[in-house]
């Protein structure tokens, strides 16, 4: 049976690969497989590399970390579930030399430093490394080369802090317990704990860290111990997840996204190709059944065809892929260290297989509409509703199925899905309207234009099936490219016109004296001061964090850590309510106080409701609050917000220290003379707008790089469905310009009416589009970028003029080869 | 039909052949004849003698290989591609536009012309082919023969001075044929067109004025009406 139906589907392959219709559909395939294959070998790259950081760069069998000093119960509990340990201390400060400072994460460690592994070490910055038998003595600073350049100072140099010289000793390459602090990109310096005692930091503003000698039993026995007794810290140890493992899949899955929409837009190039393919495929088959093979034969030889196109494009997949990987690691080799490229088979080969079964969920249709493959169909050729339905149903349970799979953050989700719904309604009832009253407004008169109405009027919904590909694709372009501009402009913009040029994001009560007073002798002013205090979240409803919330997310990320708790009675003015209900001033009772809001976006990432009641650990105080409200950041009265807001009564019952954020604007000139408040307030984190805007830069030409690569992504795929549009309805295009040349008429009416219809097409695609983007802007600018919308209506217009040009001249260009119809052809048929 | 006596479309010694697989095909050569507004004409012949082709030729779809094919009017000759937009077409395969009803698809050349009444015309023109209850059916509502009116009505409703039809009844049943055959010749009587059909059908042959009929490279004229056979050799110009 097999024998001869596979020659034939070969044949037919053979045959259909000559195809512009298969050749477009392949360029779809491809594309997203490239795409989903590069993401799975980048993806496998960075986890192994993750995994390898893992077991080499921990410094221990386990380490807890913990904002403040362990207690002595809980120290001894760890010397007991051990067969050592050993802590260090750190934190954030800035260090300052000769009016030039630095950002650094200051570490104290002991002569017991490191538990495991050695530090790596150099005399100066020009030589080479070597590991070091010690630990910086009393007295003495080593600084990772960066901060040395940064600070130009070099070994034998000294560096006062507080008032504490210590000599720079020597110039520190690798410290074995790296991986903790090494997934940022913060400069680096040790000191001995005796010094750093004298520096006198607050004990919460310090991270300790246990490092810890221990077997998997003890490894066992100690997790069960944090999860019980110690929730406000964090465990790691050998064989769980890298730090870098949630922000890996959170990337990954904002990749997912991407992948979404691409998806989309794929699955309406492959919906308008299936549509051909359909009546191809019946056709075959009846041809085949009236020969008399049997049904299941003709969906055979329709399955092997497919099969080997599949077949036919793994190479080309593989090979493309390959090479993005490679680019793409390389770029990624910058940020993560020792990450090289490796080729691999195993994972493209099954990431391929997984597209070639979301393929083969599209293809279904074509398949399905075998079954009502009858010789009859070859005599009278009737329409079968039912394959659009079961073409839209497959289409959808893809994307919904990608959609669960890859959804992140479950509002931003939300929200392109939404916007893109909304775009389709929009186009759908501009086109319903348009068609219907154009038809119904001209049909009084003749000409080219009420003609070409009227026959899109005729044909709304295969029209409308067009129109709809051709506005999705313009959506997500403007958008994309909308997204791209406005990060840049807006963002700078805004910034500067609300936050001054210095922005405070801890300062204790005599550091925030020390900033106002130094304000004031700059002729400065403080813009914004508001005060917070650090609480961890560690259950939700009495579930941990981790049993609570299960998907990776932003909200969840930050949520591991300590966050900034603000406390007010009334709605900050740049926030509005969202939910429930704000307290009021007059607190009764004691418990009036346990209330809190949440800001409606972490809401919605952590799946929290009002009436949820969270336990925050507030300097070793669990405490539960219940939530009451939500809130959502208003532009235009500063940019402090927070995201846990609570009564400012609950500060008489919380025995947490106090700390300001604030922006403080002054001139650029005294933000030089920055380094003698940093001299005497190490710890105050301040970063200048000018930091800030390099800070920005990189991140923003990261953002660019990305955006960039996706626009292509899109245009190339916007580019594949108009074509794919045209394609689609070739056929009947060259039977109407045919028929229309039939009456007489010249070729020059057909392509006239051919401009007109892409002109209307996407017109009222620039429509849906635009208010799309729009209504995306207005949803997500706020709440995901924390910008304010404020659209250019003249140059979403000229995007969209240009757009419209291009759909014009792609769809004039794709079109031409049904203007080369003739009436020889319904001659001969 | 007076005035339109003198407007002909001349084929002045024809020849068409063409090459598939190495082969050299001729249909037909040296063939002249003259094709006048008002008068019918059938072309007859067995399948492959060149019947489609020399309609073709004849309302200048296709360029001869040889010879050449004009338009004349009152001693004016001119290239047929400038009287194009007088030329209809009628199809075996009827190719009515199926999202369009009876209506619109009779209305589309006006339409397409600016006509301001081309849904009155139109109308009229549906109740001239019998078709006056069925206005707003569209073609896979129609039976064969219905559609092969509508199509007719299309072809006409313009007011072309040549209609050239592909089988028009080749996919209806004899009753039916029958029909079409009689509304297809009273149209293009009663409106001066000169129609030039290809048929299989003796019968449809046979109310022509004239008859030509192919076989293996020979053209032969039948005077269908007084069934006098006349044969049309090479070299010759029959003037119907």
């Amino acid at each position: 049976m097999h024998k001869p139906i596979l020659p034939l589907a070969w044949r037919l392959f053979v045959e259909d690969a000559r195809t512009v219709n298969h050749r477009v559909l392949q360029a779809t395939q491809t594309l997203l497989m490239v795409f989903i294959v590069t993401l799975t070998l980048t993806s496998e790259s960075v986890q192994q590399h993750l995994e390898h950081n893992m077991a080499n760069l921990l410094g221990a069998d386990a380490v807890v970390t913990h904002n403040g000093a362990l207690s002595k119960d809980e120290f001894a509990y760890l010397e007991q579930t051990s067969s050592a340990v050993i802590y260090t201390q750190s934190l954030k400060t800035t260090l300052t030399h000769d009016n030039k400072w630095q950002r650094v994460s200051l570490k104290a460690v002991d002569e017991s430093y490191p538990l495991q592994g050695q530090v790596q070490i150099s005399d100066s910055q020009s030589e080479a490394a070597y590991s070091a038998e010690f630990a910086p003595a009393p007295g003495d600073i080593w600084l990772d080369s960066r901060l040395a350049a940064g600070l130009a100072i070099a070994v034998g140099d000294t560096l006062t802090i507080s008032d504490i010289p210590l000599t720079v000793t020597h110039i520190v390459h690798h410290e074995p317990d790296r991986l903790m602090e090494g997934h940022n990109v913060d400069m680096r310096a040790l000191v001995h704990r005796q010094d750093f005692s004298l520096l006198e930091f607050a004990d919460d503003t310090i991270q300790y860290r246990y490092l810890l000698n221990a077997d998997k039993q003890q490894i066992d026995q100690l997790l069960t111990w944090q999860q019980q007794q110690l929730l406000s810290a964090e465990f790691r140890h050998r064989q769980g997840a890298h730090p870098l493992a949630l922000f890996w899949q959170r990337t990954e899955n904002f990749m997912g996204l991407a992948s979404v929409i691409l998806l989309f837009m794929a699955a309406i190039a492959i919906y308008q190709i299936s549509r051909i393919q359909i009546r191809r495929e019946q056709h075959f088959s009846a041809v085949c059944m009236s020969v008399g093979a049997s049904r299941l034969e003709g969906l055979k030889v329709s399955v092997y065809k497919w099969l080997l196109h599949i077949v036919a494009l793994f190479p080309i997949v593989l090979g493309i892929a390959t090479l993005c990987h490679w680019v793409i690691i390389d770029w990624l080799s910058a940020t993560l260290n020792n990450l090289t490229w490796q080729p691999s088979f195993i994972q493209p080969g099954f990431a391929f297989g997984v597209c070639a079964l979301l393929l083969a969920v599209f293809q279904l249709p074509v398949w399905l509409s075998l079954k009502q493959a009858s010789v009859k169909q070859l005599v009278i050729n009737f329409p079968h509703p039912q394959r659009a339905i079961v073409s839209l149903g497959s289409g959808i349970a893809v994307l919904l199925v990608v959609t669960a799979i890859y959804s992140d953050n479950g509002l931003l989700t939300a929200m392109v899905l939404g916007s893109m719904a909304a775009c389709v309604a929009l186009i759908a009832l501009v086109s319903w309207l348009s068609l219907t009253l154009g038809e119904k407004l001209t049909q009084r008169y003749s000409g080219l234009i009420p003609f070409a109405t009227f026959m899109m009027r005729q044909r709304i919904v295969s029209k409308s099936t067009q129109i709809m590909g051709v506005g999705l694709c313009a959506f997500l372009l403007l958008f994309t490219l909308m997204l791209l501009r406005d990060l840049g402009n807006t963002m700078e913009k805004y910034q500067r016109q609300n936050d001054g040029n210095l922005f405070v994001s801890q300062a204790d009560s005599s550091q925030m004296q020390a900033v106002e007073a130094w304000a004031l002798n700059q002729g400065g002013e403080v813009r914004q001061q508001k005060r917070f205090m650090y609480a961890k979240l560690i259950r939700v409803n009495e579930q941990s964090l981790d049993e609570f919330a299960t998907r990776p997310s932003e909200s969840l990320a930050t949520f591991k850590r300590s966050i900034r708790m603000h406390w007010t009675d009334v709605i900050p003015s740049n926030n509005r309510l969202m939910n429930g209900q704000w307290w009021t001033t007059e607190p009764q009772g004691q418990q009036n106080w346990k209330q809190i809001s949440v800001e409606q976006e972490v809401m919605t990432d952590i799946g929290l409701a009002i009436g949820d009641q969270l336990t925050f650990m507030v300097d070793e105080q669990a405490v539960d609050f219940m939530i009451v409200a939500s809130h959502a950041y208003k532009p235009g009265a500063g940019s402090i917000t927070f995201w846990v807001q609570m009564p400012s009564t609950a500060v008489r019952f919380l025995t947490a220290p106090h700390y300001f954020m604030a922006s403080i604007e002054t001139t650029e000139d005294s933000v030089n003379t920055l380094g003698e408040l940093w001299q005497q307030h190490p710890t105050l984190r301040m970063v200048s707008m000018r930091e800030m805007m390099a800070r920005f830069d990189n991140t923003l030409s990261l953002v660019t790089q990305i955006i960039s690569g996706f626009a292509v992504m899109i245009m190339c795929l916007a580019s594949i469905v108009i074509v794919s549009s045209v394609l689609a309805f070739d056929r009947q295009e060259r039977r109407k310009n045919s028929v229309i040349m039939s009456f007489g008429l010249p070729k020059r009416t057909c392509l006239h009416i051919n401009l007109i219809e892409w002109a209307m097409t996407g017109g009222i695609a620039a429509c849906g589009a635009m208010f799309g983007t729009w209504f995306a802007g207005i949803l997500m600018y706020q709440s995901q970028f924390s910008l304010p919308y404020s659209p250019d209506f003249i140059w979403l217009s000229g995007t969209l003029l240009v757009f419209m040009a291009i759909v014009v001249i792609i769809g004039h260009v794709a079109s031409r080869n049904s203007l080369r119809s003739s009436i020889r052809e319904l001659l001969a048929e | 039909m007076s005035s339109h006596s003198h407007s002909q479309i001349e084929l002045h010694q024809i020849g068409q052949s063409f090459v598939t697989h190495q082969h050299n095909v001729h249909l037909f050569a040296d063939l002249s004849f003259s094709i006048k507004q008002g008068q019918s004409y059938a072309i007859t012949g067995p399948s492959g003698s060149g019947k489609s082709s020399l309609l073709m030729l004849a309302s200048g779809l296709e360029q001869p290989t040889a010879g050449k094919v004009v338009y004349s009017n009152q001693g004016h000759t001119q290239p047929l591609s400038q009287i194009r937009s007088e030329i209809g077409f009628i199809f075996q395969q009827f190719h009515l536009l199926p999202e369009f009803d009876a209506l619109n698809n009779v209305a589309l050349p006006l339409k397409l012309r600016g006509d301001k009444q081309a849904l009155t015309i139109a109308k009229q023109w549906l109740e001239k082919v019998g078709l006056g209850h069925r206005l707003k059916h569209k073609p896979a509502e129609l039976s064969g023969g219905e559609q092969q009116r509508v199509a007719i009505a299309r072809a006409l409703v313009f007011n072309p001075k040549f209609i050239f039809a592909d089988e028009p009844t080749g996919n209806l049943d004899a009753h039916s044929a029958g029909d079409i055959a009689d509304l297809l010749f009273d149209c293009c009587r009663e409106k001066g067109a000169g129609l030039v059909l290809v048929t299989h059908s003796d019968f449809l042959a046979q109310q022509a004025q004239h008859q030509l009929r192919l076989n293996a490279g020979k053209c032969e004229w039948l005077n269908a009406q007084q069934g006098v056979a006349d044969t049309a050799r090479h070299g010759n110009q029959r003037h119907a």
